[in-house]
């Protein structure tokens, strides 16, 4: 029998949701027999636009950049040690850029057919400049997304 | 993260009463602390994180638009303050301009990401000159939030 998912892609940005979805897509590439990446961007457009509007000085830039990439290590930490509880491999990579962008990249040179994602939030604006990355990962992506809703279910089946 | 996801009626404040900087940030402060509980200890170190990060360099970034922030481990959650004054405030912005717009941003340390994709979504929802006129117009905070949801 084939295997659905063969390369499963999880994004995580250290927000609940996406440890929601990191603790799902361990099950399912479990389940499934697949490979499984977990892939953080730095967020390093966002700076850019920042110290560009004047709202972050020099020193401040440098200062949050070494924040994210602490973020970065630390939650991508928490993944291979979530992995490892299950017994699964999991590859973890720490990107920089445009985080839709980036993680499009990753999915082609993967040649993932599966992207999972936590934190879709509802639509309360139509104004394009208020969509999240999120958003725009799941517009972007060149393969099938599940979308894993915050769930406590999800964290009780996976630490039974 | 974007501006949605923190935007609450109880954290907007139409109109400021402050006519100076300094007054703006306090009051800013000041409508966090009673809106969540947080002791006067606690709203102390919120404002003394904010006047440091002040102290770099102004938080005003021009066209009206002031956004004060800071990291304090006070705070639980990315939280936005948002208050619109009646008059300019001078908060020496790059391009001369006072400021009727103002955005407080805090952060507990640990959530970098957010507190940056916050901020950054900020810059972009006040690119619009028509939205930042239709924000400094609004009568409430009902309004504001109205103002963003559309």
């Amino acid at each position: 029998m084939a295997v659905p998912f063969k390369q499963i892609v999880v994004y995580i940005d250290g927000s609940e949701s996406s440890m929601t979805a990191i603790m799902y897509a361990i099950k399912l590439a479990k389940e499934h027999d697949s490979s499984l990446t977990a892939v953080y961007v730095i967020n390093t457009r966002a700076l850019s636009e920042l110290v560009k509007a004047g709202i972050f000085v020099a020193v401040e830039r440098d200062e949050y950049l070494r924040d994210l990439a602490q973020d970065a290590d630390r939650y991508l930490n928490h993944a291979r040690r979530l992995a490892e509880e299950k017994g699964l491999e999991i590859e973890t990579v720490k990107a920089e850029g445009t985080v839709h962008v980036v993680v499009k990249e990753l999915l082609k040179s993967k040649e993932a057919d599966l992207l999972v994602l936590g934190g879709i939030t509802d639509i309360r604006s139509r104004r394009e400049e208020l969509a999240s990355e999120t958003d725009r990962m799941m517009r972007t992506a060149p393969c099938p997304v599940l979308v894993v809703r915050d769930d406590d279910d999800i964290w009780f089946e996976f630490e039974a | 993260m974007n501006v949605l996801d923190v935007l609450d009626k109880d954290l907007v404040k139409v109109p400021l009463l402050s006519s100076d900087k300094r007054g703006v940030i306090v009051e800013l402060v000041d409508t966090l602390v009673k809106a969540r509980g947080y002791s006067p200890q606690q709203g102390e170190q919120i404002l003394d994180a904010v006047l440091a990060r002040e102290s770099l360099g102004s938080t005003g970034i021009g066209n009206g638009i002031a956004i004060p922030h800071a990291k304090s481990d006070v705070i639980e959650q990315v939280t936005m303050v948002l208050g619109i004054s009646r008059l300019p405030i001078d908060f020496d912005s790059p391009d001369g301009e006072a400021s009727r717009i103002f955005f407080l941003v805090l952060a507990p340390s640990k959530q970098a990401s957010a507190h940056v994709e916050l901020l950054a979504s900020i810059a972009r929802s006040c690119t619009s000159k028509i939205f930042r006129r239709l924000l400094e117009q609004a009568r409430d905070s009902e309004e504001v939030v109205h103002l963003f949801m559309e």
